[in-house]
């Protein structure tokens, strides 16, 4: 009998233990968030991919969180054009020294003026190779950025500021580019040309963690607490006393509430226990159109999706015919509408709808589905008997690579295999090692609102090392025209050379372009007047509650 | 008894060395690289992954990147960091408690409604009752998580109203529904194998006897029926326990719950070896000391066994 007793004390000492340790873990992970009275507005966003640094981020959700700490230098108004904004002025003469100028009244969240410095500080530490910096290729057009980067594996940069940055005075500084680009002051609207806060780092110029968990902004929300990646389920902030921009009419409180799947937020949104939701999943849109009806909202977004062509790792589609037959055989409309629920367009151009320079039906002929052309088309051109379709498994591209497979199949009368790869990155692993050498599934969505940005970074000479042109396209007319482009005087005449560039593409469709994006977005009967601006942020000021 | 449980504790220590070893040589062989996986469609510069790859010892040999791992869980218990920087013992420390709430809600719902109906079931063997449980057993354990978990969260959270749709803000209420979800199948099997194990012991000898003796039914079925009943259900309560930690990947997702199998899941995915080693050891431990608390058990309910 002894042992029996000695059993039940460790057995249920055991169980008690585990008890006791649920029920802490409940009361850390149980944070409601907001504080006071006022229930928040509440947006779904997934997990940020790294701490909260302008610089670290170079994706949708980081952004659009950092979006209410900070206030960018430009806003994208209705023609995709920048108006300044923290800025006064952003002007250049000759495309390569722009002088930046702020407006007076700005301070950050702990009472400190912000100046022109704080953007050179933090331009830098965004250029300098040993940050690391996910955003890092946004300052490449920046004098001086090659000497913060050196070549070779473990040497790290010694020069520490980049020559073309020079503060005039405390809100005026100069940025000079290491080439012409007209499109420079589009760009700066973007996360990566955030300011931080002048005690961003420590002496040996490592950020520290505070900067990292509660950065201090300089936009209309104020963090409430350090934000713990990975712990917290909720990002709580308050909007900022002493902002001098515009603030929202009748609310203070704002929380990104973090999701790991878009179809649980879309029940949340229903049950309203969220407001805001900018990625209704594509299952869920025919039922979210009748279930939210004015709420919901469908606008066009800035991603393409593409069929790529290994160009320079296989012969059989160097001709440019058989890249237009199989351009016309693919049935777009029944893609977009039924495959993706209608959360996709058919695309007609490879400049983004979304930005200044689209041309509805530029592609004219080549996007129109027609069987019949097509199939002469292939023959004549002497096409492969058999085509691979590479995708990656892991993003939801099964479907509408099966059903453009499928397309192929009927309408060319080839062998069409659609092969899936782990990820994204194996394809083009694969591609590199001469291993597989067929068509590959490829999107693009852009870095700042230039129709410039559809153009050379994946279809550039320069993007074939350093860049996304997995191709291996190379246009000497196409880059001339690019170079044109960013140079030109006005905004106006560098868009016309761009068009002609794009020109070029719609001729050669070193890729072939097959959907625009779409976001499908929708909000809660708790709030009004929500909008999402060009970078697909919601515009908080003009939010009200209902 | 106390000697017994030491020497089961310490050999524990060898399965867990030996288990990061294979775990961490398992994920070091997942093909690509992970700093590149990491950013997504878009390449991140040349000048970037070289400084990861450095700063993460990616570019030593297997041996020596174990190594560096193992000697800071075993010196300094710094179970490393993710790629993004963030230290691994923080995402386990906010992980594991939630997780283990979620599965002792799961457990708890399961004994209760499993042994109940399992033995209500075997007290009306052959009845109707009886076969209505055993075809009401059959469609919860054909039914996946995925689907009535949506279904649930849909009729009950969203339309009901009665319990929280998602998240974990409202304490141990909010589990309820995902526990149930969770312990779905398991509630099924749990009933099944009881009214079994009842049938069974309600059938030998000592039972007659006592029925014969003039014992009162109650105390003939609970005192010497259920308790012999209880031995194979123990044992699949604890090793199901450590199931529900790792394996409710899906029942986490769909009520954004942050958990371990989403945790794990991730650090699979992004080839990110410190929080797949770290998680899974944590795991390895938790079934070796459900196991411990299974085998204790038995001296419990069964006095002929001893350990010594």
């Amino acid at each position: 009998m002894r042992v029996t007793k000695g059993a039940q004390i460790v057995a249920g000492a055991a169980l008690l233990a585990l008890a006791v340790a649920a029920c802490g873990g409940g009361a850390s992970t149980g944070s409601s968030g907001a504080g006071s009275g006022e229930t928040p507005v509440r947006m779904e966003v997934g997990e940020p991919q790294h701490a909260l640094v302008p610089g670290l981020t170079a994706e949708s959700e980081g952004a659009e969180i950092l979006a209410a700490i900070y206030d960018p230098l430009v806003n994208y108004n209705e023609n995709k054009q920048a108006d300044p904004n923290v800025a006064e002025s952003v002007s250049t003469t000759d495309n390569k020294v722009w002088t930046i100028k702020l407006k007076q009244g700005y301070t950050w969240h702990d009472g400190t003026k912000l100046t022109a410095q704080d953007y050179v500080n933090a331009w830098n530490w965004v250029a300098r190779k040993s940050s690391a910096a996910d955003a890092t290729g946004f300052m490449a057009k920046i004098d001086g950025y090659a000497d913060l980067n050196p070549e070779g594996e473990g040497t790290m940069e010694t020069v520490k500021e980049m020559k073309g940055l020079k503060v005039v005075d405390d809100t005026t500084f100069t940025v000079t580019l290491a080439s012409p680009f007209s499109q420079f002051g589009l760009m700066l609207g973007y996360t990566a040309f955030y300011p931080m806060h002048p005690k961003s780092w420590e002496a040996d110029g490592k950020l520290t963690a505070a900067a990292q968990e509660q950065p201090i902004g300089m936009g209309l929300f104020k963090l409430d607490k350090a934000y713990k990646k990975g712990t917290d389920q909720t990002i709580d902030l308050t909007v900022y006393d002493k902002f001098t921009g515009t603030k929202p009419k009748n609310w203070t409180k704002l929380q990104f509430k973090l999701y790991t799947s878009s179809e649980t937020a879309y029940n949340d949104l229903q049950g309203e226990q969220l407001d805001i939701h900018d990625s209704i999943p594509a299952t869920q849109l025919s039922s979210a159109k009748s279930a939210l009806g004015e709420r919901y909202h469908d606008d066009p977004d800035s991603a393409v999706g593409y069929i790529g062509v290994p160009l320079a790792y296989n012969k059989d589609y160097q001709n440019a015919d058989v890249r237009k037959a199989i351009s016309m055989a693919i049935d777009r409309k029944t893609i977009s509408e039924v495959v993706f629920s209608g959360s996709r367009s058919p695309a007609d151009d490879f400049i983004s709808p979304v930005v200044d320079g689209y041309r509805q039906g530029a592609c004219g002929e080549a996007c129109t589905y027609n069987p019949t052309a097509a199939k002469e088309l292939y023959t004549k051109a002497g096409g492969p008997a058999k085509i691979e379709l590479g995708y990656n498994a892991d993003g939801g591209h099964k479907e509408w690579i099966e059903a453009t497979a499928n397309n192929l199949r009927q309408n060319l009368g080839v062998e069409v295999e659609a092969k899936p790869f782990e990820k994204f990155a194996s394809i083009l692993e694969s591609l590199q090692n001469k291993e597989y050498s067929g068509l590959f599934r490829m999107a693009w969505s852009y870095d700042y609102p230039s129709p410039e940005n559809y153009l050379r970074p994946i279809f550039g000479k320069i993007a074939i090392a350093n860049g996304s042109n997995y191709g291996g396209y190379d246009n000497p007319e196409f880059d001339k025209l690019v170079d044109q482009g960013d140079q030109a005087a006005t905004a106006d005449e560098s868009v016309k050379f761009y068009q002609q560039a794009d020109d070029v593409l719609l001729k050669d469709l070193p890729y072939i372009p097959v959907y625009f994006y779409r976001t499908n977005w929708g909000h809660s009967t708790k709030i009004k007047n929500v909008s999402l601006n060009l970078l697909k942020q919601v515009n908080w000021a003009a939010v009200e509650k209902a | 008894m106390g000697r017994y449980v030491i020497r089961r504790l310490l050999q524990a220590i060898p399965v867990l060395l030996g288990a990061t070893l294979l775990i961490f040589a398992i994920v070091f062989a997942l093909p690509g690289d992970p700093i590149r996986a990491l950013a997504g469609e878009k390449p991140p510069s040349p000048q970037v992954v070289e400084v990861l790859r450095e700063q993460y010892h990616l570019n030593d040999p297997l041996l020596l990147q174990y190594w560096y791992y193992i000697s800071g869980v075993l010196f300094r218990g710094d179970f490393g960091t993710t790629f993004q920087n963030v230290p691994v013992g923080d995402l386990m420390k906010a992980t594991f408690p939630t997780t283990l709430q979620l599965a002792l809600t799961a457990l708890m719902i399961q004994a209760v409604i499993g042994v109940g109906l399992g033995l209500w079931a075997a007290l009306r063997r052959g009845k109707a009752e009886d076969t209505m449980i055993l075809a009401s057993t059959l469609i919860l354990i054909s039914v996946p998580t995925l689907v009535s978990g949506f279904v649930l969260q849909l009729l009950l959270g969203v339309k009901l109203g009665l319990f929280p749709i998602a998240g974990t803000s409202e304490g141990w209420y909010s589990f309820l529904l995902p526990g149930f979800v969770l312990a779905g199948g398991s509630i099924a099997y749990l009933t099944r194998l009881t009214r079994t194990s009842l049938v069974e012991t309600l059938r030998s000898d000592y039972i007659r006897t006592a029925v014969a003796k003039g014992m009162n039914r109650r105390r003939v079925v609970g005192r010497h029926g259920l308790r012999n009943a209880l031995i194979p259900l123990v044992t699949f309560l604890g090793a199901d326990l450590g199931n529900l930690m790792g394996g409710a990947v899906i029942t986490e997702r769909i009520f954004n719950i942050n958990g371990v199998g989403s945790l794990l899941i991730r650090g699979v995915y992004e080839r990110q070896q410190p929080i797949v080693v770290g998680v899974v050891t944590a795991l390895v431990l938790v079934y070796i000391l459900a196991n411990l608390v299974v085998d204790l058990m038995y001296a419990v309910l069964d006095p002929r066994i001893r350990y010594e």
